[in-house]
């Protein structure tokens, strides 16, 4: 099959990886994958192309809305490719009535400029099938898929056994690992959760060592978010210099997992909007991928349905500084849920899974 | 007749003025007229509609980027509007095949660029309108847009109460060259007999950090030592609600355009605002270009040829320019009012 998608690529946010993966999974199964626009030199090196008629699907992937095509190339795929074989990925949840938890939300007109019709009729106008990387999408015409996926080859240190990782783990010096925590994302509707977060680690000795956080906006609350009167992009300073936070400006794809396993610990934390709706992303599975002992800070619901059942223990479901606490002393169990989670996503969650279900859905197969 | 506009809705430049004259126009000739949006506070007297299926054209007004058309908006009009229900304003003249004036002003830089465009105007719409009476381009439809809203007419007041001499509105786009060669020389041959020059608008203090990216440093050249040599004051843009009385505060107005719009013939919004504001009104275009629009009173109200005359005569001997100021005016009134550009804008939506 000839499946062309559409996105606005950015080597630090949104969907590059998958779409990367996405392109390899169709090489290596024989099918022609690209990207709409013209030929980059810009990473990642992806296949390009403005000729949509020779594709059988059209698949945007949309997070903005300028994740749409500038005319005249939005017309082309709209006239150049039948509605029935255009589908979207909606990775934000747009396609849902307004939703707001906490200080998050789906649609804010002063953001973006759109009220939440126009989403929903924009999307209908584009497209007859829409797909959420939901579990549990709100609509009934929506479709599951999961998009983002696990990558078994890009696990940094394959341990065979806990008592392997535990000591790489334990022994590893400063060079090696010299954060305690690390963290990819951008400030952007995680700050409760991560002030939660450094508000427990503080109580911790003082040798738990320094935290980085890398992506956009954590050296400051960005202006525009302060114009904009958005909460859940804050940044509280005399907490960084208490919990030794070292802000770091975003990291591209490419170096995420290496970044990421440079910490001991590496928490993977969720939008409010995201939790509430099941959506999952993809820090979900590539924190696995790093030589780190993830936090999940994620409902039950969705670790159990994600991560299998050997996960939990890994779930941050009492207090922060008891939960690292714990896995100071004794971190073999919890390497054992990593490595069996790893395990248990590799036999349901890799991007060739993922492909196949594509291929199932884009065929009316699924 | 009901016409949608699709408009990037700026409030300080662009078209947005002329769009709630057309609104008001339309409404006391029975036709209705409304702008792609839901209702905006900051602009009262503009009706706003989001169903384009309930009208019987769309009108794409487009000037110098496309980038403004959010794809969501783009891909419910064009599911649920005909093509042939379609047309597009291509108010900067971009339709055309490469224009390059003596390697200053361009409506392209490049033939991909070019294309681009009239793909995009060609898929949008299903006709193209542009504001000149001349289009180089056999498939494109002569339509002045633009217009005069005599009912925006400033009342008159004693020149001598002003307190600026010179009011020049515009922005820093393609203009510096011509005020350069022309405007400028003769400024600073009598700059000790005018008082205050003022030229409001953006990028008169420098060029956009974002233009060198764009190739366009050369759009937006300025000598801001000539300025400062001169005492010329520099001030931001004013909205669109405050264009006619911030031209009133001037004893005399220039109008420059660019040249690539001079070549094009396009007849720009500020053609008609200068004569609503109480003012000399001074356009720096040809004579002809001037009776052609103007009336044959147009000649004796522009620039060219005789800058430092004209100039020292409106400043010194206003009323020496009232009765062609007057004349001009009444030939807009008949000529270009808002009213006329409806029914010429119904007519060639039904041609």
């Amino acid at each position: 099959m000839n499946i062309l998608f559409i996105s606005k690529l950015s080597q630090f946010a949104r969907s590059v990886l998958p779409i990367s993966k996405y392109v390899e999974m169709g090489k290596q199964l024989g099918h022609r994958v690209a990207l709409y626009g013209e030929q980059t030199n810009e990473p990642p090196q992806l296949p390009y192309s403005l000729d949509a008629k020779v594709f059988d699907v059209a698949i945007f992937v949309v997070y903005e809305s300028w994740d749409f095509p500038d005319m005249p190339y939005l017309a082309q795929l709209l006239d150049g490719v039948p509605r029935e074989r255009r589908f979207i990925i909606d990775c934000c949840g747009r396609y849902n009535d307004t939703v707001r938890v906490e200080h998050d939300f789906n649609h804010l007109e002063k953001m973006d400029g759109h009220q939440g019709w126009e989403w929903v009729e924009g999307f209908e106008a584009v497209a007859d099938t829409i797909l959420q990387p939901t579990r549990k999408p709100l609509r009934t015409n929506v479709r599951s898929f999961l998009w983002h996926a696990f990558d078994p080859a890009s696990v940094a240190k394959p341990y065979q056994t806990e008592q392997e990782a535990v000591e790489a783990w334990s022994n590893s010096d400063r060079n090696s690992k010299p954060y305690a925590m690390t963290y990819v994302g951008h400030n952007w509707q995680r700050w409760t959760q991560i002030r939660g977060l450094l508000e427990g680690v503080q109580p911790l000795s003082a040798d738990f060592g320094p935290i980085a956080i890398a992506g956009s906006d954590w050296e400051k609350r960005p202006e525009w978010a302060a114009q904009l009167g958005l909460q859940g992009v804050d940044v509280d300073p005399e907490l960084f210099a208490r919990a030794r936070v070292q802000p770091r400006p975003p990291i591209p794809f490419q170096e995420m997992i290496a970044f990421m396993s440079q910490g001991r610990f590496s928490p993977v934390v969720q939008r409010p909007l995201f939790n509430e709706l099941g959506f999952v992303t993809n820090r979900i599975f590539a924190t696995f991928c790093a030589d780190t002992i993830p936090l999940l800070m994620l409902s039950k619901e969705l670790v159990e349905s994600i991560y299998g059942p050997s996960a939990e223990p890994l779930r941050i479901d009492q207090d922060v500084k008891d939960h690292i606490s714990q896995i100071l002393r004794n971190p073999a169990p919890y390497w054992k849920a990593v490595l069996d989670t790893r395990k248990y996503l590799a036999v349901h969650h890799t991007f060739q899974h993922r492909f196949q279900q594509l291929l199932g859905i884009l065929e009316g197969k699924a | 007749m009901r016409i949608l506009f699709v408009i990037d809705k700026r409030i300080n430049a662009g078209s947005i003025r002329a769009v709630a004259s057309y609104v008001s126009a339309a409404d006391r000739m029975g036709h209705t007229i409304a702008v792609y949006g839901s209702p905006d506070s900051s602009l009262p007297k503009v009706r706003f509609s989001v169903e384009p299926d309930r009208f019987d054209f769309v009108v794409f007004i487009l000037e110098s980027k496309l980038n403004w058309l959010s794809g969501l908006r783009v891909a419910r009009i064009l599911r649920t509007v005909p093509h042939e229900r379609r047309v597009v304003l291509d108010a900067d003249g971009l339709y055309n095949d490469i224009v390059s004036l003596g390697d200053y002003d361009r409506n392209h830089a490049s033939i991909a660029e070019r294309n681009r465009w009239r793909e995009a105007c060609d898929r949008l719409g299903s006709r193209i309108f542009q504001p000149t009476l001349t289009p180089l381009d056999p498939r494109i439809k002569p339509l002045l847009f633009y217009g005069y809203a005599p009912e925006e007419e400033a009342r008159a007041e004693d020149p001598s109460g002003k307190t600026v001499d010179i009011v020049h509105l515009s922005h820093n786009w393609w203009r510096w060259k011509e005020l350069e060669e022309l405007l400028l020389p003769a400024v600073g041959r009598m700059r000790e007999r005018i008082g205050e020059i003022c030229f409001l608008g953006l990028w008169w203090d420098g060029c956009p950090p974002w233009a060198a990216a764009l190739g366009l440093t050369e759009a937006f050249r300025v000598d801001q030592a000539r300025l400062k040599s001169l005492r010329i004051t520099v001030r931001p843009p004013v909205p669109f609600t405050q264009v006619i009385s911030a031209m009133s505060s001037g004893k005399v107005n220039i109008m420059t355009q660019r040249p690539l719009f001079q070549r094009l013939g396009i007849i720009t919004s500020k053609y008609f605002e200068i004569f609503c504001a109480d003012t000399v009104p001074l356009a720096l275009i040809g004579p002809e270009l001037a009776q052609s629009v103007y009336g044959p009173a147009g000649r004796d109200l522009t620039l060219n040829g005789q800058i430092e005359q004209r100039l020292l005569a409106a400043l010194e001997t206003p009323e020496h320019f009232r009765g062609s100021v007057q004349q001009v005016r009444e030939h807009l009134r008949t000529h270009h009012s808002y009213q006329t550009r409806v029914q010429q804008l119904v007519a060639a939506l039904e041609a």
